[in-house]
């Protein structure tokens, strides 16, 4: 890929996420990550419909117009990305890869936190911690930011999300929003994601392909592991064969769910073919409820 | 007749070198660039393991061996098998007169007289491959052991079975030239031989060796004779153990009639010859053979049996069982 398709990919993933951002998720996003409070910002003229009671009355007396007091929630936030970019995310059977989607709501999120003023870091990861991109505000941050996530070519293609949660544990400090976006095909994590939790509001989404779930009958096929890249020959005619896969799978769904509920993060599960919109938005508007 | 196996383009074989190479691109090299499904993980599949992905090898495997098989036809591979024939009407008929007395036991030649006989004579036999042959024993009285035929079997199974005391004692050489002529009587061969061998004096019979001879004058017949034993004391059987049943043997002096054998040979201008051991016996046979040379036109029929068939249908048998297996069990989307 050179420059030029890189941001032109950027752009086209800018557009359709900038859209999702302002005009749906914005909103959510604000409320569901709250800030400290509200400071007073700055007076200016009465409008219709703005609320009497914030009408600054020493000011209004000395111009003789009414002028109405603006706060602004004080906020400071710090957005993690955390994203896998091992080999298993270059795998999906209908439009695109997982790390294509992932990739689209990652961005999503990071355009959202900068609406709100928020600072937003990325962390990609496979078997180890591959690219740091330390927090900051700025939407040609954001950018850099979707550029690594589409352009980045990992060292490994295996996943340790274990090694990554005690990564950002070492680098971040201060309390963050972190979003843990990968197919979850690894376990062993969920001591370390406790330990997190305890800091930090973590939220995994987890990102799958239908054949992920369930294989069909191809026959004797030669399978590549995208983490391995080992190659063996599976039998997906034999019905037991494919019931073991799938209950592999729903083994590894079912430590996801658990590790995370017990570290109070939050889960999102969007298959790739299903719009992840309502999902997030879901998540969102039930945090903020909460 | 012949049977031999042979290629009839063995340059071909040099193809199987292929064979392994094929295996070896089979095995190793298509293995690793071969269409693969990308999965995010084969671990869920690593708990089940399936026999019918460990036998699909079977399918290289049986492909390899059918392109052998394939190679291996096209070398043409049969069986050749050279048939003989030659012309019988353009040969001699021979009759050989046999004497079968209890003297042909006599152990001057090894391992006796008889036995010695029949080992030469089989080797006559069989180099006159187109000459019709007769034989006719005698002793005390004669007999015709085998009319005059080209069937070469019968006339050498009839000389291993040769054997004395089937008839009465004696020996009528008249009688046995007699029967010899006899046989030969109606023979339209443009060439008639009696091959007359005797190891004693006629002492029996009712027909004088003479007038034979002069029957076989007046057929045409050469006769070439063969006195058989050594000069001076031979061991003769002269009893039977009444208990064993064995023959006692003991020394007696050689007596043949060579005047009249002589005698024979020359009226019907063939030849005398004595055979004192068993080199002789064979020199004298030999030298018959060159006497009595017939024109020889030999055939020779090749016939080949091709197995080139069997091949090619056994290679496409296996290439079906690859197919079919391949659109079974093996059944695979790639």
């Amino acid at each position: 890929m050179d420059t030029k398709e890189i941001l032109k990919k950027v752009r086209k993933i800018e557009i359709k996420t900038r859209r999702l951002s302002d005009h749906i998720f914005s909103g959510e996003y604000h409320s569901s990550f709250k800030g400290r409070g509200m400071t007073f910002s700055e007076v200016r003229q009465y409008q219709y419909g703005d609320d009497v009671r914030a009408i600054d009355w020493n000011v209004t007396a000395r111009y003789n117009e009414p002028y109405v007091k603006v706060f602004e929630e004080e906020r400071e936030l710090t957005m993690m990305l955390m994203v896998d970019v091992s080999g298993s995310e270059f795998f999906g059977t209908t439009q695109q890869f997982k790390r294509d989607t992932i990739t689209e709501i990652a961005a999503t999120l990071a355009f959202s936190a900068i609406q709100n003023n928020d600072k937003v870091g990325l962390l990609l990861f496979s078997d180890e911690a591959e690219l740091f991109i330390p927090p900051k505000k700025g939407k040609s941050h954001v950018l850099r930011i979707i550029r690594e996530l589409i352009e980045f070519q990992p060292k490994s293609t295996k996943t340790n999300i274990n090694e990554a949660l005690k990564f950002l544990s070492s680098v971040m400090k201060k309390k963050a929003i972190v979003f843990v976006l990968s197919d979850f095909m690894d376990d062993h994590y969920e001591h370390t994601l406790k330990i997190v939790g305890r800091k930090h509001d973590v939220t995994g989404i987890r990102i799958f392909d239908k054949h992920d779930v369930e294989m069909p009958n191809l026959g004797v096929v030669p399978m590549l592991d995208a983490e391995t890249g080992k190659t063996i020959l599976v039998n997906t005619a034999s019905k037991s064969v494919r019931k073991g896969y799938t209950a592999h799978y729903l083994k590894l769904v079912d430590y996801f769910e658990k590790s995370f509920n017990h570290s109070g993060a939050g889960t999102i599960s969007s298959r790739i073919d299903e719009s992840y919109v309502k999902k997030l938005l879901g998540y969102f508007k039930h945090k903020g409820a909460r | 007749m012949l049977r031999n196996f042979e290629f009839l383009h063995p340059q071909f074989l040099w193809l199987l070198v292929l064979i392994p190479l094929l295996a070896v691109w089979y095995f190793l090299i298509r293995k690793n660039d071969s269409a693969t499904l990308l999965v995010s993980s084969t671990k869920g599949f690593l708990t089940k393991p399936s026999i019918i992905v460990k036998l699909k090898p079977i399918l290289p495997v049986l492909r390899i061996v059918s392109i052998a098989l394939l190679i291996i036809a096209l070398a043409r591979p049969r069986i050749v098998s050279v048939s003989q024939h030659t012309k019988t009407n353009k040969g001699i008929d021979i009759v050989m007169a046999i004497d079968v007395s209890a003297s042909m036991l006599a152990r001057d030649l090894k391992p006796n007289r008889l036995e010695a006989l029949k080992k030469v004579a089989a080797q006559f036999v069989n180099q006159r491959p187109n000459d019709r042959i007769g034989i006719v024993v005698y002793a005390g009285e004669s007999f015709t052991q085998t009319p005059i035929t080209s069937d070469k079997r019968i006339v050498q199974k009839t000389i291993s079975e040769l054997n004395w005391g089937e008839l009465d004692g004696g020996t009528a050489i008249g009688m046995g030239l007699g029967s010899a002529v006899n046989r030969l009587k109606d023979s339209k061969a443009k060439s008639k031989v009696i091959i007359l061998l005797t190891d004693g004096v006629n002492n029996t019979g009712f027909v004088d060796p003479k007038t034979a001879t002069e029957l076989a004058i007046g057929l045409g017949i050469k006769v070439y004779t063969i006195g058989l034993g050594t000069n001076g004391m031979a061991s003769f059987p002269y009893a039977k153990d009444p208990r064993t049943g064995q023959l006692l043997f003991r020394n007696s002096p050689v007596e043949i009639d060579e005047a009249l054998l002589k005698y024979i040979a020359k009226e019907t201008s063939g030849k005398y010859f004595r055979a004192t051991d068993n080199t002789k016996l064979k020199a004298i046979y030999n030298e018959i053979n060159k006497l009595e040379k017939t024109e020889i036109e030999e055939f020779k029929y090749y016939n080949y049996q091709e197995d080139y068939r069997i091949l090619v249908l056994l290679a496409g048998l296996l290439i079906f069982i690859e197919m079919l297996l391949k659109h079974t069990i093996f059944k695979s989307f790639i």
